[in-house]
């Protein structure tokens, strides 16, 4: 569900990028791969989707040819990535970061995390950033962002009926059904979910 | 809600792609991180079914994020709850 909420909140933002010329990137943190899914490794994504947009950037070019010369390569630092970012989100309107199931991040990344969105804020207060996870989450994320808005998602009656909706349509007897019968089974689900 | 899925046509955003890249172009954009968010993003939203969560995009929370020009101190919204509530709740 709060998968589905960040898919769908990121092509929103995505329909209005072309109208107001703003940026959409992030990730989808997946504990699968929470070792990968470093802070450096997030902040790289985000740098790349950003930058991927156009020609690659001459301080980009310099930096990644000045690792190269080391020890046959080294990945790129942190504080030298969010340096990039700064000069790569200077030069667009608006960004938008969305980062999705904050707490499939490993819990030792968290504050790293956490510390460096706020660090991309303070610097471009236009960037607006976009977090789903488990409600046990809030408590870090507002150590870093005391006015962050939250919203809960809890089991939304809408929602519960547009699926109901969905999977009835796609009925394989659908001669079985009629609308006594929708209504009946629809009325029964409903009902019994707002008990939960 | 009712107006259905109006965001699943097909789109271009620094989110979805990003233009390819060749020879050294694409060794940095290696280079900067391995993660690849786009691949995933395309099967989330392919799994997504219409009209689920379309009240968010209503809230007044959201509006004002998404609208909101300035305010370091209110740049951030996080939507709160488990995996488990809704669609996956009722597979």
């Amino acid at each position: 569900m709060a998968r589905d909420i960040s898919s769908l909140v990121i092509d929103s933002l995505c329909d209005q990028e072309g109208k107001v010329d703003s940026a959409v990137v992030g990730l989808y943190c997946d504990f699968l791969i929470q070792q990968e899914q470093t802070v450096t490794n997030i902040m790289g994504t985000i740098l790349k989707q950003l930058v991927g947009r156009g020609d690659i950037p001459k301080y980009l070019r310099e930096a990644f040819q000045e690792a190269k010369k080391n020890f046959g390569g080294r990945g790129p630092r942190l504080p030298e990535l969010m340096e990039m970012l700064r000069k790569a989100i200077a030069s667009l309107p608006q960004v938008f970061i969305c980062l999705d199931a904050l707490d499939e991040c490993l819990p030792k990344h968290l504050p790293d995390l956490l510390g460096s969105l706020r660090d991309i804020v303070r610097e471009s207060p236009k960037t607006r950033i976009f977090l789903t996870g488990r409600p046990h989450v809030t408590g870090d994320i507002q150590r870093y962002f005391a006015m962050a808005i939250v919203i809960p998602i809890s089991p939304n009656m809408d929602d519960i009926r547009s699926y109901l909706e969905m999977r009835l349509g796609r009925d394989s007897e659908p001669e079985a059904m009629n609308d006594d019968l929708r209504a009946d089974i629809l009325r029964v689900i409903l009902e019994r979910t707002s008990d939960m | 809600m009712g107006d259905g899925n109006i965001h699943s046509g097909n789109i271009t955003s620094s989110f979805n792609s990003y233009f390819y890249k060749a020879g050294e172009d694409a060794e940095v954009m290696r280079w900067l991180s391995p993660l690849e968010p786009n691949n995933r993003h395309q099967g989330v939203r392919a799994d997504r079914f219409d009209g689920v969560g379309n009240w968010i995009l209503q809230t007044k929370e959201f509006r004002e994020w998404r609208s909101r020009e300035g305010g370091a101190d209110e740049a951030v919204l996080f939507c709160s709850g488990n995996p488990g509530v809704g669609k996956t709740y009722l597979r």
